[in-house]
């Protein structure tokens, strides 16, 4: 098993997206906020005159902090057909996966235990594996 | 022509790939009746085609094959391989006719007899049906493919006569995306040009770039447009097997069907269309033997109009049928607990006949085979709106019913009002917005009840909603209506609600994009669109927050007119604007006269002498009202008053009002200017006399002298009837303030007392087409009437 990962950071923890799903990492600029949405999603910001939902990683998971960020890094996923970005923490490289995503005896918290596949281990050490679709559909409808 | 025999062509082989399979599976078990059906259609459609082209061969061929099949349906032949083989072998020589028409090539030598006679039960097989089948079979196996990756490519043209492909709509779509892409970066980069300053060398190509982008972009949205002619064509059909089924005879008629439509909205429309014309059929149109005894036509009429009328397309549907028995519709409504009694006794008739629309209601009282299956009118509404459209009814008792559909061109550009909310920019569907007001404006007034604002406007109790409330962004409670601009809106099922918003910005038309669910979900936007700038705006999704907002509720929150009577007396009443004149003191203008207010800076105002004038926007106008006190120091209110031909400026301090002048206008003597006094909410306000603003300020310019004609204005027929008439014919419509002596005065023959007022000549009109030779003419002699009309202008002219 050796699937690229963007490995990144995600309310402070170890996180990895397949490298697949990404098609670029950006740096948010302007976000235009949408009232009247939940917390977890920020906004839509314009790339290349597409417009993309920006999703706050941490807030998505449940966490209660929003995401810590200085250079907004957010990575582009396609999702049914609609652009996400996933704001998060930090973005860190491109890596292989060492091994599949496991589960892990006792889970990996509340909110990480609906949105991550498993836990990966890669070069940097072990990485919880996101589940895009769980991710920007939020909390709320991940809990159901 | 040739378009319609492409059509005609692309038509056929469209049929012979989709009845490909059907083929086949009818020569595995030739008894199978669905299948000698699709087989028959195909034949029978063919034959039909063929008679209009003047394709004697096909059409004998196919008129063959039809009536050995419709033996078949009818169950006097037992359909053997026998029949199989000679019509398959016939479907096969139409295709191989079909190929050399559109290569525009001889028809092919004879053998359609041969063709024709294997049809016959007892004649001889003889053709090579092996081959054509295993030909059909691979075709129909190609068809099928070619379904399964929803990319059904055109049979390739022997000859490449045809110059058209078919592509895929999602191929359009993402061109069209991709084109709209463009024109956004465009404008990027023309901002950027800008702000960079002028650059000779890259603005040449950059216009350049724009102008053909323009042109690519006129030209993709036209690739999506396709000839309403295309959903036309299959309604025939459809309306008589409908008729044949119901026992009823009916006739289509159409109208503008080389009006385009977006692809996609054809086939949006289709549905609802489709059951309008059951629901006509079923519903509407009268047996033959009810039509003639109610002395109307045997056959019934149903008739399709369409008319391309700016970025919208109206349709209307018309039957002569019955006509919608709003009684009935009523009592259902009533019986199903959708209204009240009361609620209904309340509706207008207009009202009664869109209860149709909600949901749950079907007039049929048997539940017929071909409408009244659940499926009501309500999802044909919401099917249309769901496209950005809207549907209404109207319907007259026995003479029959009309729905109006009124489509946008495409279903991804909408116009839209773009308007701003805290610190943000949304967009409205323009559809939907009635009107805006300013709510500090003088006419709009504010009302609570409970928590509820209403706002009344043009006598309407509204009830309002602020859209920064609605998005979370303020509370009811911290809201400053006078503030907000105040956008009506009206909804598809009439409610209007009030939204209030910080600025309304500019109309724009807009290029929609779906937004994600988890946006979806908060029933606020219906998607997204792009600034110029690149970055995105919200559209606003307007009946879902209605619905939300409980706005939407039927006739159960309709703007309620605040007081009927008062209705009827403001329609006696004489509408003036109230105004404070420069020195301060109240006084009113017929609103009539008056044709918009400026405000012009005091250095546009020149006074000298006797003369003053006042210039708005190049034109100099006389000015008046200016010698009643100090003009203000900066910019200065002027009431622009029109007598029709002639303008001049009134300045005022400040515009008050609007009010109606109920009571009695006092004459004065004294004041020459005013027409006299009257009471307005108690107070005296005099009323300005127009007669005398403009004969003493003798307005600058000067049109040709129009002839003025004085009509009975106590008859409704000469207010409606005649006097479009004699306007059109060049008279100016004298009205009953207007003193002295007018050019022409019309007479209705059974009042003797003349028409009230001064004239220089006279014509005289009779009810009577009979002559009865006291110079008088029949009032609808339009001819007779024009030529004295005529007669008299230029008489006076000369």
């Amino acid at each position: 098993m050796n699937d690229l990962l963007l490995m990144c950071t995600i309310a402070g923890r170890r996180a990895a997206i397949p490298a697949v799903a990404v098609q670029s990492v950006i740096e948010v600029e302007n976000i235009t906020p949408i009232p009247g949405t939940p917390d977890f999603i920020c906004g839509l910001t314009a790339l290349r005159s597409q417009a993309l939902t920006v999703i706050d990683s941490s807030l998505a998971l449940g966490i209660d902090q929003p995401c810590v960020s200085r250079d907004q890094r957010a990575a582009v996923v396609e999702v049914e057909g609609h652009l996400y970005a996933i704001m998060v923490d930090e973005a860190h490289d491109v890596g292989e996966a060492r091994s599949e995503p496991v589960a892990v005896p006792g889970g990996f918290g509340d909110g990480w235990q609906r949105a991550a596949k498993g836990m990966v281990e890669t070069d940097g050490g072990p990485a919880l594996l996101v589940d895009i679709p769980q991710l920007v559909s939020g909390p709320i409808a991940a809990a159901a | 022509m040739d378009e319609l025999l492409a059509d005609f062509v692309a038509e056929t082989r469209e049929m012979l790939e989709q009845s490909g399979s059907e083929l086949v599976a009818w020569e595995a078990d030739p008894s199978d009746k669905a299948r000698i059906d699709t087989i028959f259609r195909f034949v029978h459609t063919v034959k039909g085609n063929c008679g209009f082209f003047d394709f004697p061969r096909l059409e004998k061929l196919s008129h063959a094959a039809e009536d050995a099949l419709a033996e078949c349906r009818a169950g006097r032949r037992e359909p053997d391989s026998a029949l199989v083989t000679a019509v398959l072998a016939i479907i096969d020589r139409i295709s191989e006719m079909t190929d050399a028409i559109e290569a525009d090539e001889d028809l092919g030598e004879g053998g359609d007899d041969a063709l024709i006679a294997a049809l016959n039960p007892d004649g001889e097989v003889e053709v090579q049906s092996d081959i054509e089948i295993s030909d059909l079979e691979t075709r129909s196996a190609d068809t099928a493919k070619a379904d399964d990756g929803n990319d059904t490519q055109k049979a390739v043209p022997r000859q490449g006569v045809q110059r058209s492909i078919r592509l895929p709509v999602d191929l359009l779509d993402e061109v069209m995306k991709g084109v709209s892409d463009m024109v956004l970066a465009r404008n990027d980069l023309a901002r950027r040009l800008r702000e960079a300053g002028e650059q000779p060398t890259i603005d040449g190509p950059f216009e350049r770039l724009s102008a053909i982008l323009a042109d690519v972009r006129t030209s993709i949205t036209r690739m999506r447009m396709q000839r309403l002619e295309h959903l036309f064509s299959s309604l025939p059909r459809l309306v008589r097997d409908l008729s044949n089924e119901l026992g009823k005879q009916v006739l289509v008629d159409f109208e503008g069907s080389e009006v385009e439509l977006d692809r996609e909205m054809i086939e949006m429309v289709r549905d609802p269309l489709t059951h309008i014309i059951r629901n006509a059929i079923d519903h509407g149109v009268e047996t033959p033997a009810q039509r003639l005894k109610s002395g109307k036509r045997e056959i019934g009429m149903l008739k399709f109009a369409a008319r391309q009328s700016g970025n919208q397309i109206s349709l209307v549907i018309t039957d002569d049928g019955g006509g919608i028995n709003v009684e009935k519709v009523a009592a259902k409504a009533l019986a199903n607990g959708i209204y009240s009694r009361s609620e209904l006794d309340a509706m207008s008739e207009g009202q009664k006949q869109n209860l149709i629309f909600e949901p749950g209601l079907s007039t049929a009282e048997e539940v017929s085979s071909v409408s009244g299956r659940g499926v009501g009118m309500d999802v044909v509404r919401s099917n249309i709106e769901r496209v950005g459209g809207s549907i209404e009814v109207t319907s007259k008792p026995g003479e029959g019913t009309s729905f109006h559909l009124k489509l946008p061109l495409t279903l991804s550009i909408i116009a839209a009002l773009t308007v701003g909310s805290g610190d943000q920019r949304y967009a409205i569907p323009r559809s939907y917005v009635e009107e805006i007001v300013f709510g500090n404006s003088s006419h709009v007034e504010f009302a609570q009840a409970g928590d509820r604002r209403l706002v009344t406007f043009r006598d309407k109790r509204v009830p309002c909603l602020s859209l920064g409330e609605v998005l979370g962004s303020e509370t009811n409670d911290n809201c400053e209506w006078e503030s907000k601009t105040l956008i009506l809106v009206r909804l598809a099922s009439d409610d209007v609600f009030a939204l209030a918003v910080d600025r309304v910005f500019d109309h724009e038309d807009v290029v929609v994009k779906p937004i994600a669910p988890a946006i979806m979900e908060t029933r606020l936007y219906a998607g997204t669109t792009l600034l110029d700038d690149g970055r995105p705006m919200m559209l606003i999704d307007l009946p879902s927050i209605a619905q939300m907002r409980g706005m939407a509720g039927g006739v159960r929150t309709k703007a309620a007119p605040v007081e009927r009577e008062k209705e009827v007396e403001a329609k006696k009443a004489v509408p003036v604007m109230l105004f404070a004149g420069l020195d301060g003191r109240h006084r009113a203008v017929r609103l009539e006269l008056v044709r918009r207010i400026d405000t012009i800076s005091r250095d546009a105002i020149d006074i000298e002498g006797d003369r003053a004038q006042a210039i708005i926007d190049g034109e100099i106008l006389t000015l008046a009202g200016h010698d009643t006190g100090d003009l203000p120091e900066e910019r200065c209110r002027l009431l622009r008053l029109s007598d029709g031909e002639n303008e001049l400026v009134y300045a005022v301090r400040e515009v008050l009002d609007a009010a109606d002048v109920t009571d009695d206008v006092v004459p004065s003597e004294a004041d020459r200017n005013i027409e006299g006094v009257t009471l307005i909410g108690g107070k005296p306000i005099p009323l300005l006399d127009g007669h005398a603003v403009f004969s003493r300020y003798k307005a600058a310019r000067k049109v040709d002298h129009t002839l003025t004609c004085r009509i009975p204005s106590d008859s409704e027929w000469a207010r409606t009837i005649l006097e479009p008439l004699v306007s059109a014919a060049g008279y100016r419509i004298a009205s009953d303030e207007d003193e002295g002596e007018a050019d022409l005065a019309i007479a209705l023959a059974e009042n003797t007392d003349g028409a009230g007022g001064v004239a220089r000549e006279t014509i005289r009109l009779r009810p009577d087409p009979e002559d009865s030779g006291d110079d008088t003419i029949y009032r609808y002699d339009r001819d007779g009437l024009l030529a004295a009309l005529k007669r008299i202008r230029t008489g006076r002219a000369a």
